[in-house]
């Protein structure tokens, strides 16, 4: 019994020191930066790439097609880079801006990874995690919801003019010569 | 089992200063940057901070392994898949991103060995120069305006009012 356990035991231990080997392993997620989605309007999108591994990750190529050029344009940053190397245990950001060109549902798909996880194997390819849908609404309703409105605020003022620029014309005349009044019976 | 593992790591260090020296390093560097920075907190919830630039180097190197350090933080460069460009990018949080001038400087393999060197050692890590230095200028984000529109118009009307009550409490008395 104990030779079995000390067996069992010398085995995981082995199985441990396998798992030890020196391999990359990436862990990939997207994420949408923003709160509102608008079309016309900047739209970030980071990218985080963790080197979970124990050896460093060769030729690391992030690509992503999920963003058509008919439903948006690249305003900064670059879809598809790569990268010669990621050390292990550390981690990367890569982030792009977007315009998106029209509003309505959009799914965002997750992006497309591949490294040579150690000196002289395969290329691995993996996938970022993907945000999912979200809705892009059009620039009116972002604007109705928060610009400051200020040309609707002046005009109202231009409108409240007459109710009450009237009553006051009417007052600083009647005023002007009411004190006009005063004054000349105090001499 | 812990002997191994440093081993391994002095191995792979080994292999990768090795590795470092074969890559190519830029000789009189010419840099054109163009830099974004998040400007509303609506459509960002972290402030990004993302720079691309296009490098040029007398010895004609192409397709180098860069590294950026932003101060508290180094990672390396992304290329494009032509290699004519490179790009770095970071978040922080709005708070801790203040408007201002951030520098972000760029070293070689070799560089940033040193730099790291220096890191580990405590030794001041302005003193290793970088290959080129990149100023990324942030306006700051804007939280939207500092007095919403219908905060202003209820001032001014109740301001209206108090005038119209003076004169009329003026006339009755």
């Amino acid at each position: 019994m104990r030779i079995l356990t000390a067996f069992a035991i010398f085995g995981l231990v082995c199985l441990a020191g396998s798992a030890d080997d020196n391999v990359a392993r990436l862990l990939a997620a997207k994420h949408v930066q923003n709160q509102y989605l608008v079309e016309g309007r900047d739209l970030t999108v980071t990218y985080s790439i963790y080197n979970v591994g124990t050896s460093a990750a060769l030729n690391v190529q992030l690509t992503d097609e999920g963003f058509p050029e008919s439903d948006f344009k690249v305003k900064h940053g670059m879809p598809t880079v790569n990268w010669a190397r990621i050390a292990p245990g550390t981690n990367v950001t890569h982030s792009i801006v977007l315009t998106p060109l029209k509003s309505g549902k959009f799914n965002f798909t997750a992006a497309e990874l591949s490294y040579v996880p150690s000196e002289g194997a395969q290329p691995q390819i993996g996938y970022t995690s993907g945000p999912g849908e979200g809705g892009i609404m059009p620039e009116r309703d972002y604007d109705r919801k928060f610009s400051p409105h200020i040309l609707d605020w002046a005009a109202f003022a231009v409108m409240t003019l007459p109710s009450i620029g009237i009553p006051l014309m009417l007052w600083y005349s009647s005023n002007r010569k009411y004190r006009i009044s005063s004054k000349a019976k105090k001499h | 089992m812990a002997s191994w593992t440093k081993m391994f790591a002095l191995f792979s260090l080994v292999l990768l200063f090795f590795c470092s020296s074969n890559a190519q390093t830029c000789v009189g560097p010419t840099v054109e940057a163009t830099s974004f920075t998040s400007a509303e907190a609506n459509l960002a919830m972290e402030t990004t901070f993302l720079v691309e630039f296009t490098l040029s180097c007398k010895n004609a190197a192409k397709d180098l392994v860069l590294h950026a350090d932003i101060g508290d933080r180094q990672f390396p460069v992304s290329r494009s898949a032509d290699g004519m460009r490179y790009q770095i990018s970071w978040t922080a949080e709005h708070k801790q991103a203040p408007a201002g001038s951030y520098e972000v400087r760029f070293f070689d393999d070799e560089g940033f060995a040193a730099l790291r060197k220096a890191q580990r050692s405590d030794q001041d890590v302005n003193a290793v120069s970088s290959l080129f230095t990149i100023t990324v200028h942030h306006r700051g984000v804007s939280q939207g305006p500092w007095a919403s529109s219908p905060t202003v118009a209820a001032v001014a009307a109740f301001a209206v009012w108090l005038f119209a009550y003076r004169a009329k409490r003026q006339i009755q008395d």
